[in-house]
C-alpha cells in the first residue's frame, strides 16, 4: 500500500461535504473582481479621473496599508489594487480553514481514525484535501480570469490576477497543512494559521504604507501583489509562491510522518487535579474558556495597531497634494482635520471590523457549547439558561472592549512616537472605543440567531460578510445611502477627528440590546439540541 | 411511597418524526429503573426533557414532585445527570470539571471523590481532550456519584467503560441504591439492567411497551426448553403454545409459553426425559421478543 492510496476516494468525500461552501465560496471569490472592475468603469469613466483616484489612494497610508501600492492608474491596475489584498484574503484564509477542516478536525474528532483503519494511505488525507482545496482555487482563477476578460481587460493582466489570487490560496492551504501538524486541537490550528496570516499581512501593510520596499517583499501577501496584474506582469514572482507552496507541503508532509495520529509536535501538558476554589460558578467557567482569546487577540490587535499606527501617521504631515483627498478629509471632519488623524481614523474603521468578527466568534461559543453538548453538563446543575447564556455574553462584550482598548492605546502609541505627539494618544483611544456599540450590535446580531434561528447561527458570517462588501460597494457610490445604513459602522463617529456625538452611540448600544435580549429569550424558551 | 419520576403520554415530534409517542413512566422514590431500549428508541429524549433541555409537545411529566421546565434550576440541585456520550471541555482537566459541577450542584464531597477517582482509576490531571471515551465518562460519574443528591440520571453511562471499570460502576450503583438515591439508568445493555434494577420500563418507539419487575415481566414470556429423549420425538409441533420448536435426532429444543408448561412436559415425559434444561428468559430474549416483531412506529433519526 503507498502512502497516498486511497487519496482519490478521500477527495471525492471531501468535494461531497463541501458540496455546499466550494460552489458558493469559488463563485463568490471568482465574481468579485469583475464586479469591482465593471463599478470602476462606471464610476470613472476618463483616464484623467483613473489618474486621480490613483494619485489619491497613494497619497493615503490607511489605503497603502490595506491594500497596498497602486502600480497602474488604470481599470485593470485599480481593479488589481482594489482586490489584490482582500482577494488574497478570502482565497487565502478559506483555503486554510478547509485544510485544517479536512485534517486536524478530522484527527480531534476521532473520524479520520475511522478511516486510517480502512485502506488509506498514511499521506492519502492530507494529499487529497491539498489537491480538492488547489483545484478549487485553480478553477476560480479561471473563472476569474475569463469574467475579467469578457468584460474587456487584457488577457495577461486577467489571467496573472487569477493567477496570484490562487497562489495566496495555495500558499495558505499550505500553511494550513503545516499548522495542522503542529498543534492537537483544531482551535489551535486555526489560531496559529490566522496568526501566521496576520503577520505577513502586517509586514506587508507596514512595508506599503511606510514606505519600506523591503519589508514587503518578506511577506507572501507583499508577493501576490508584485505579479502586478495590469501592470507589467513579473510572472516569476508566481514561480517564487509555487517553491514556497513546495515547502510548506513538503514540511507538513515530513511533520507527518514522524508523529502519531491525532498527536501534535507537543506533548500535551497534565492540568491541575483539583479546580482553583474561584472556578465555581458559569462566569468563571466561561472567563476560563474566553481568556485565551482575549489576551491573543488584545496582543494581535496591540502590535498590529502599533505598527499600523506608526506607519500610517509616519512623516505624513504636510506632504499631502492631491486635492481630491484633502477634500474628503474636509468633508469627513470638517476644514481644519488633520489628514494624519483622518488616516488613522480610517484604518481604526477597518481594523474594527475584524473586532467585530472577535465579538461575534465569542458569542457563537453558546452555539458550539450547545452542540458539543458541554452545555448539558452545566445546564443539568443548578445553572439556569439565561445564567448560562449572560456567563459567556458579559466576555463577549467585555472581550472587544478590551481588544478596542489595546488597539486604541497602541496606535495612538505608534502614531505619538512617529509624530512626537504623545498627546493624541487619549483621542485615538476615543477612536478606537467609539467603534464598541457597532461591534457590539454583531455581536447582537449572532446572539440572537443563536437564540432563535440556532441551526442558522453561522449565518452571523454571512450577515458580516454581506455588510462587509455592501460597505465596499457603497464607498465605490454603487449603492443608496439609505441601505448603506443598515451596517452598523457606518453611524460610528469619526471621534479621531474630534466628532464625538453621543446620539448615534447611544442608538447602537439600544439596538444591541434589543437583539441580544431577543436572542436570550429565544434561547430560553426553545429546546437545546 | 411517592414516586421520584412519573410521566404520562409525553409526545415530541421533531418535524415529522415522532420521537415520543405517548410515553407513560413511572419511577418509584429509592429504586433502581432500568430505562431499556435500543438506539434511536426515545430514551435520551426522555431524559433530555426530564431535565428540563427539551420541552415536551404534549403530555405530563413531573420530577422530584416539580415540573422539569418551569422548576429546572431547583430540582436540578437534587439530581445529578450523566450523558451517554460525554464531551468536556479540551483545556480543562478532568479534576477540574469534575470539582467545577459538583460546585455548580451544589457541593462535593471531598472524601467520597478522592475514593470514586481512586476505585475508578481516573488520573485528573489529564486535560478533556487527551482523555478517551471511556475516561470521560468516568469524569462525569465521578462528579455525579461524589454530589449528595436525590436523583440519578444516567444516559448508558457504561457504553465506554471497559468490563473491570463496569464492575465498579455496578458497585457504586448498588451503595447509591442502599443509600436510599433514586437512579434512571437507561441502558441498551442487558446484564446490567439485570444485575442492578428493581424494576425495569422496555421502550421501543416511542413508548413503554412493557414494565415492572423483572419478575413480572418474565411471567409475561416464554420458557427455553432443552431435552434429550430416549426415543425420536414426534406429535410435539401440534402442541399450543410452542415456539421455535427445533428437532435433531433425539435433542428438542423451544420456548413455550407459561399457560402451556403442562402439556409440553407431559408429552416430554412421555417420550422418555434423558436430560433437560428449562431456563427463565434472559433480557435478551424479552428484547428480541419486542423488537423483533415490526414495531407499530418505526422511529427513523
Amino acid at each position: 500500500m503507498s502512502a497516498l492510496t486511497g487519496a482519490g476516494t478521500l477527495a471525492r468525500l471531501i468535494v461531497r461535504r463541501d458540496r455546499l461552501i466550494l460552489p458558493v465560496w469559488g463563485l463568490l471569490a471568482a465574481v468579485f473582481p469583475t464586479s469591482i472592475a465593471n463599478s470602476t468603469v462606471a464610476l470613472y469613466p476618463t483616464a484623467e479621473s483613473l489618474r486621480s483616484v490613483a494619485e489619491e489612494a497613494m497619497a493615503n497610508p490607511a489605503q497603502l496599508a490595506t491594500r497596498g501600492l497602486v502600480f497602474d492608474a488604470s481599470v485593470g491596475g485599480l481593479t488589481a489594487w482594489t482586490v489584490g489584498s482582500s482577494g488574497a484574503m478570502l482565497l487565502g484564509l478559506v483555503s486554510m480553514l478547509l485544510v485544517i477542516r479536512h485534517t486536524r478536525v478530522e484527527e480531534e474528532s476521532g473520524r479520520r481514525e475511522l478511516l486510517g483503519a480502512g485502506v488509506v494511505g498514511r499521506h492519502a488525507p492530507l494529499a487529497a484535501v491539498l489537491g480538492v482545496v488547489f483545484a478549487a482555487d485553480l478553477l476560480i482563477a479561471v473563472l476569474m480570469s475569463a469574467l475579467l476578460m469578457s468584460g474587456g481587460l487584457p488577457a495577461a493582466g486577467s489571467i496573472a490576477l487569477g493567477l496570484s489570487l490562487a497562489a495566496a490560496g495555495w500558499t495558505f492551504a499550505a500553511v494550513g497543512a503545516a499548522v495542522g501538524q503542529m498543534t492537537e486541537s483544531a482551535v489551535a490550528a486555526r489560531g496559529l494559521g490566522v496568526a501566521v496570516f496576520s503577520v505577513f499581512f502586517l509586514i506587508r501593510a507596514v512595508g506599503d504604507a511606510g514606505g519600506v520596499d523591503w519589508l514587503s517583499w518578506l511577506s507572501p501577501l507583499g508577493w501576490t501583489l508584485h505579479v502586478r496584474p495590469f501592470a507589467g506582469e513579473q510572472w516569476w514572482v508566481l514561480a517564487l509562491l509555487l517553491c514556497l507552496v513546495a515547502l510548506l507541503v513538503a514540511a507538513a508532509r515530513a511533520l507527518s510522518a514522524r508523529r502519531d495520529l491525532a498527536a501534535g509536535l507537543l506533548p500535551p501538558r497534565l492540568g491541575p487535579a483539583t479546580a482553583v476554589p474561584g472556578l465555581r460558578s458559569p462566569l468563571a467557567l466561561a472567563w476560563r474558556l474566553h481568556r485565551g482569546q482575549v489576551v491573543a487577540w488584545s496582543v494581535g490587535f496591540a502590535v498590529g495597531g502599533l505598527a499600523l499606527g506608526g506607519a500610517v501617521s509616519g512623516g505624513l504631515e504636510g506632504q499631502i497634494d492631491a486635492p481630491q483627498i484633502m477634500e474628503m478629509i474636509a468633508r469627513v471632519g470638517g476644514e481644519d482635520a488633520r489628514p494624519v488623524d483622518f488616516f488613522v481614523n480610517y484604518l481604526l474603521s477597518m481594523l474594527a471590523w475584524i473586532v467585530a468578527a472577535y465579538g461575534m466568534l465569542s458569542a457563537l461559543r453558546l452555539r458550539s457549547e450547545e452542540s458539543a453538548g458541554r452545555a448539558d453538563l452545566v445546564l443539568a446543575t443548578q445553572v439556569s439558561r439565561v445564567r448560562w447564556a449572560l456567563s459567556h455574553l458579559v466576555i463577549a462584550a467585555a472581550g472587544p472592549a478590551v481588544v478596542l482598548v489595546a488597539l486604541g492605546t497602541a496606535t495612538g502609541l505608534g502614531y505619538g512616537l512617529s509624530t512626537g505627539d504623545l498627546g493624541r494618544l487619549p483621542q485615538v483611544l476615543g477612536g478606537a472605543l467609539a467603534y464598541l456599540p457597532a461591534v457590539w450590535v454583531m455581536t447582537g446580531i449572532a446572539v440572537a440567531l443563536v437564540g432563535l434561528l440556532p441551526r442558522l447561527a453561522t449565518a452571523s458570517w454571512g450577515v458580516w460578510i454581506a455588510f462587509i462588501l455592501l460597505d465596499v460597494f457603497g464607498m465605490l457610490g454603487q449603492i443608496d445611502e439609505t441601505v448603506l445604513n443598515i451596517i452598523p459602522f457606518v453611524h460610528v463617529p469619526w471621534a479621531v477627528l474630534g466628532q464625538m456625538s453621543t446620539a448615534p452611540l447611544a442608538g447602537l448600544t439600544v439596538v444591541a440590546a434589543v437583539l441580544t435580549a431577543l436572542g436570550v429569550v429565544g434561547l430560553r424558551r426553545r429546546d437545546l439540541v | 411511597m411517592t414516586n421520584a419520576i412519573s410521566v404520562s403520554g409525553l409526545v415530541k415530534t421533531f418535524g415529522r418524526t415522532r420521537a415520543l409517542d405517548g410515553l407513560d413512566l413511572t419511577v418509584g422514590t429509592g429504586e433502581v429503573h432500568g430505562f431499556l431500549g435500543p438506539n434511536g428508541a426515545g430514551k435520551s429524549t426522555t431524559i433530555r426533557i426530564l431535565l428540563g433541555l427539551m420541552r415536551a409537545d404534549s403530555g405530563k411529566a413531573s420530577l422530584l414532585g416539580g415540573d422539569p421546565w418551569d422548576d429546572a434550576t431547583d430540582l436540578h440541585r437534587r439530581l445529578a445527570y450523566v450523558p451517554g456520550d460525554v464531551t468536556l471541555w479540551p483545556n480543562l482537566s478532568g479534576g477540574e470539571v469534575i470539582d467545577l459541577l459538583g460546585r455548580l450542584r451544589g457541593g462535593i464531597d471531598a472524601q467520597r471523590r478522592s475514593s470514586l477517582l481512586e476505585r475508578f482509576e481516573l488520573d485528573p490531571r489529564k486535560k478533556g481532550r487527551a482523555y478517551s471515551k471511556g475516561n470521560r465518562q468516568k469524569v462525569a460519574l465521578v462528579a455525579a456519584l461524589a454530589s449528595d443528591v436525590e436523583l440519578l440520571i444516567l444516559d448508558e453511562p457504561t457504553s465506554g467503560l471497559d468490563p473491570l471499570m463496569e464492575a465498579v460502576f455496578r458497585d457504586c450503583v448498588a451503595e447509591e441504591k442502599a443509600r436510599g438515591r433514586t437512579v434512571l439508568l437507561s441502558s441498551h445493555i442487558l446484564s446490567e439492567v439485570e444485575a442492578l434494577c428493581d424494576r425495569v420500563s422496555i421502550i421501543r418507539g416511542g413508548s413503554v411497551v412493557e414494565t415492572g419487575t423483572l419478575v413480572e415481566l418474565r411471567h409475561l414470556t416464554r420458557t427455553s426448553v432443552t431435552a434429550e429423549l430416549a426415543h425420536e420425538p414426534d406429535g410435539l409441533t401440534g402442541l399450543p403454545g410452542i415456539h421455535d420448536l427445533r428437532v435433531e435426532g433425539n435433542r428438542v429444543s423451544c420456548q413455550v409459553e407459561p399457560a402451556h408448561l403442562d402439556e409440553l412436559f407431559g408429552r416430554l415425559a412421555a417420550l422418555g426425559l434423558r436430560n433437560v434444561t428449562a431456563a427463565p428468559p434472559t433480557l435478551e430474549d424479552l428484547f428480541m421478543r419486542h423488537y423483533r416483531t415490526a414495531p407499530q412506529h418505526e422511529v427513523a433519526r
